[in-house]
């Protein structure tokens, strides 16, 4: 078991730093907008001026984990499908435009996928183990997959996150190359874990990444075989696609509540430690199938054994 | 010639996304880079040479040798001066 | 555990194999030269001559990609040469890329930008993780697919990961390293930063002035004691030791004092379980860049506490190939180990004065050679060590 100490998101929910977002979930309309906190409370103004809107948030999704964890982060994962897209297309336009010799070069420092985790450090001050996955609709799973090495390594804190954002050029490519008509979001979210049980008693218990799947029911059965439980027992199930509520009838689906982008599969694990914190549910899947014929699954519980 | 410095503290603000500061903010020989001044790093350096070659047409090949020149608005003035007259 | 090396593969400038660029190594022969491209003619770069038409004809690929997914299929089906997929050995793949399938993308962006024809499909390419499945399509890997993108360490990162999930028994063997092409992105991004050297890049002199781009893509295979004996495969080294850590102090450039270098070459020398002096060589990351050559020179002196064992960066041969470069240089870490040979650095003449380190100029024969690491570092304040020994 994995145990997570502290989960902090920005999303299209009002979703950062609130006790309980379980609660307080309401589906997407075609109003919402990205909920932010005030990022100068969380990012120097002298770093902040050349942030864009996924550094600011996944900076501030990973300060806000620090600062509500004791221990110093002592390594570092993070997941993003498309990653830096505005300062990627913001020096697509620079170096394709210029009419003179010098370029800007704000944009392309900071369009690589790992200024994410780059930032983050930078912010912290942090020296430790720094990565950076990208794997389309199992980025998170992913990054998730090596925080779960650097917990069996022995380190205490480490922070693992997710984060991704639309621009408005994406959707051009909806629906042939992403093939989701669904409404195109940004969003972030970042939480702390280590084999230790604190004072959370919740935490991941096992996650599988297939890069191809021909039958996904299959490898959702043998992934709950290997973790000696069914379908039938677990309490809460998220699903990235609304077809697989029909799976089991209790699903929800994530998406519904995100919008889509590629890690949205990380704010379903912050909903169900939201909903095994506060409610009887003890166990909980996520199922995500979000990107062609990739599956990801993420097995949650409530550990109730004595400590 | 004042003129040309507070056109060139418009033009700082926006070529370095200062939003936070306007041209009155910046005194003229006023370190621009480090903790004493308004906090400026290598990047801001390269940001000037892109300023001074879009707006001046002044070319600058060499950040490192232009670190005097960045040192002020005042200083920037004077090396815009010099090289256009 | 061990973990074994049993496969390699590179396409770079300096060759398109493993044997070609071996070669080009012991004559001393750069693959640098004046771009041949619209986006290179500028700059000295080292660029592989086929078009992605010609290395899709050449090399006999099946599937469709972008030009650093195709440099990726073929160094990682080089080093999959006699191996073989079986249901028994659960097999990875894991590459590094900065760019994916930019190449694909910059043109059509700017038919978009220009109000010409605009062919979404070509977006198809985009993403870093496609170009990493299209490589596994290519090999039939299905078990397990990631992509590592940390700028100039992700083979480096590739490699580790690899390593660590062998190690947890998650895989038994996996397909580790990194590819990138050159793009107009890149080289547009580096002339921004103002540190391409116009002439040939010289790594470690007093006289560098920045560096050299370069494309191509390097790949290893990993395997578990349990898989060789599945396999009969014969290992050609180890991974003995890997460590990522961060510089945190600039977005692009190194601590003055390489500090990330520090904690990243002495974490992977505890992995190892070896002191500095039983490292033969190092197969620096010097990238020629006047802050990268200088930090990394200070972080030698540190960890070898002034007696630096033999050293070279061998960018001065294939360019900076950036994501790609952690996975070419596992490949010359091998050759080294193997062949008991030293491969110089190239244009140099003059010592940096602050630090007095001198790199091998020379191919130097005839040595032992148990132990080598290889670092590479990327933007973001991404330091990477890895050391390969001999079995």
């Amino acid at each position: 078991m994995y145990y997570i100490h502290t989960i902090a998101s920005i999303t299209h929910q009002d979703s950062f730093q609130q006790a309980n977002v379980w609660n307080t979930l309401t589906p997407l309309t075609p109003e919402s907008t990205l909920i932010t906190p005030d990022y100068k409370l969380f990012i120097p103004p002298a770093a902040l001026r050349r942030l864009s809107p996924i550094l600011r948030m996944a900076i501030a999704a990973a300060k806000s984990c620090q600062e509500n964890n004791e221990d110093k982060i002592d390594a570092i994962s993070i997941g993003t499908a498309l990653g830096c897209l505005t300062d990627t297309e913001k020096f697509l336009v620079t170096f394709h435009s210029a009419q003179s010799d010098t370029l800007s070069p704000t944009a392309f420092i900071q369009s690589t996928h790992n200024t994410i985790g780059g930032q983050i450090s930078l912010d912290l001050k942090n020296h430790s183990y720094n990565m950076t996955h990208t794997q389309n609709g199992l980025s998170f799973e992913v990054a998730l997959m090596d925080a779960i090495l650097c917990a069996d390594d022995g380190k205490k804190a480490v922070l693992v996150g997710a984060a991704d954002e639309a621009i408005g050029f994406l959707k051009q490519l909806q629906p042939d190359i992403i093939q989701d008509n669904r409404e195109l979001t940004s969003g972030t979210t970042c939480c702390i874990l280590s084999r230790e049980r604190k004072a959370s008693s919740i935490g991941i218990v096992d996650c599988l990444v297939r890069a191809e799947t021909s039958d996904w029911q299959t490898d959702i059965s043998d992934f709950l075989d290997r973790n000696e439980t069914k379908i039938a027992d677990i309490d809460a199930v998220f699903v990235s696609q609304l077809e697989d509520v029909k799976y089991v009838d209790h699903a929800v689906c994530y998406i519904d509540y995100t919008g889509l982008y590629y890690s949205a599969s990380a704010f379903a694990v912050h909903m169900a430690y939201d909903k095994l914190t506060h409610t009887n549910a003890k166990t909980a899947l996520i199922i995500n199938r979000v990107c062609g014929n990739q599956l990801g699954a993420i097995l949650l519980q409530k550990d109730e054994a004595p400590h | 010639m004042s003129n040309l410095r507070e056109e060139l503290k418009a033009q700082i603000i926006e070529q370095l996304n200062l939003e936070d500061l306007t041209p009155s903010d910046i005194v003229n020989d006023g370190p621009l880079f480090g903790d004493e001044g308004l906090g400026l790093d290598s990047i801001d350096a390269l940001e000037f040479i892109v300023l001074l070659d879009t707006h001046y047409g002044i070319k600058v090949p060499d950040p490192n040798a232009a670190r005097e020149i960045f040192h002020s608005v005042e200083s920037l003035a004077s090396y815009i001066e010099k090289t256009k007259a | 555990m061990s973990i074994y090396i049993t496969g390699y593969g590179v396409i770079s400038s300096i060759g398109n194999n493993v044997d070609e660029l071996f070669t080009s190594l012991k004559a001393k022969k750069t693959g640098i030269r004046q771009g041949e491209k619209a986006f290179t003619t500028r700059y000295k770069v080292g660029e592989i001559a086929f078009s992605d038409a010609e290395l899709h004809d050449h090399f006999q690929l099946k599937t469709e990609g972008s030009r650093t997914a195709l440099l990726g299929m073929i160094a990682a089906k080089e080093a999959f040469v006699g191996h073989e997929l079986r249901s028994d050995i659960r097999t990875g793949l894991i590459s590094g890329t900065s760019v994916g399938g930019m190449d694909v993308s910059e043109r059509e962006y700017a038919n978009y930008l220009n109000n010409t024809t605009h062919n979404l499909q070509a977006y198809g390419h985009h993403s870093s993780g496609t170009s990493s499945a299209q490589i596994a399509q290519e090999l039939g890997v299905t078990d397990f697919v990631n992509t590592i993108s940390t700028a100039c360490s992700s083979a480096a990162n590739a490699i580790m990961m690899g390593a660590r999930m062998i190690q947890k028994g998650w895989l038994d063997r996996v397909i580790v390293g990194g590819t990138d092409s050159l793009t107009s992105f890149t080289i547009s991004g580096f002339r921004s930063l103002m540190i391409f050297d116009e002439e040939w890049c010289r790594p470690f002199d007093e006289t560098r002035k920045g560096l050299n781009l370069g494309e191509g893509a390097g790949f290893i295979v990993l395997e578990s004691a349990k898989s060789m004996e599945k396999t009969g495969k014969q290992p050609i080294g180890r991974l003995s030791g890997w460590s990522n850590a961060s510089d945190a102090y600039h977005q692009t450039a190194s601590s003055p004092d390489g500090e990330g270098a520090i904690l990243s070459m002495q974490q992977a020398l505890d992995v190892a379980q070896l002191s500095p002096e039983s490292i033969d060589y190092v197969n620096a990351h010097g990238t020629a860049t006047p802050n990268n050559d200088l930090s990394e020179s200070k972080a030698f002196l540190h960890i070898f506490k002034g007696k630096v064992p033999p050293f070279s960066s061998t960018k001065a041969f294939t360019g900076h190939t950036l994501a790609a470069s952690g996975g070419i240089e596992a490949v010359i870490s091998l050759l080294s180990i193997q062949h008991g040979m030293l491969f110089p650095n190239l244009n140099h003449t003059q010592v940096i004065a602050e630090t007095g380190l001198q790199p091998v100029t020379e191919v130097i024969s005839n040595v032992k050679v148990n132990h080598v690491l290889s670092n590479s570092f990327g933007f973001g304040g991404n330091n990477s060590t890895i050391i390969i020994s001999a079995v």
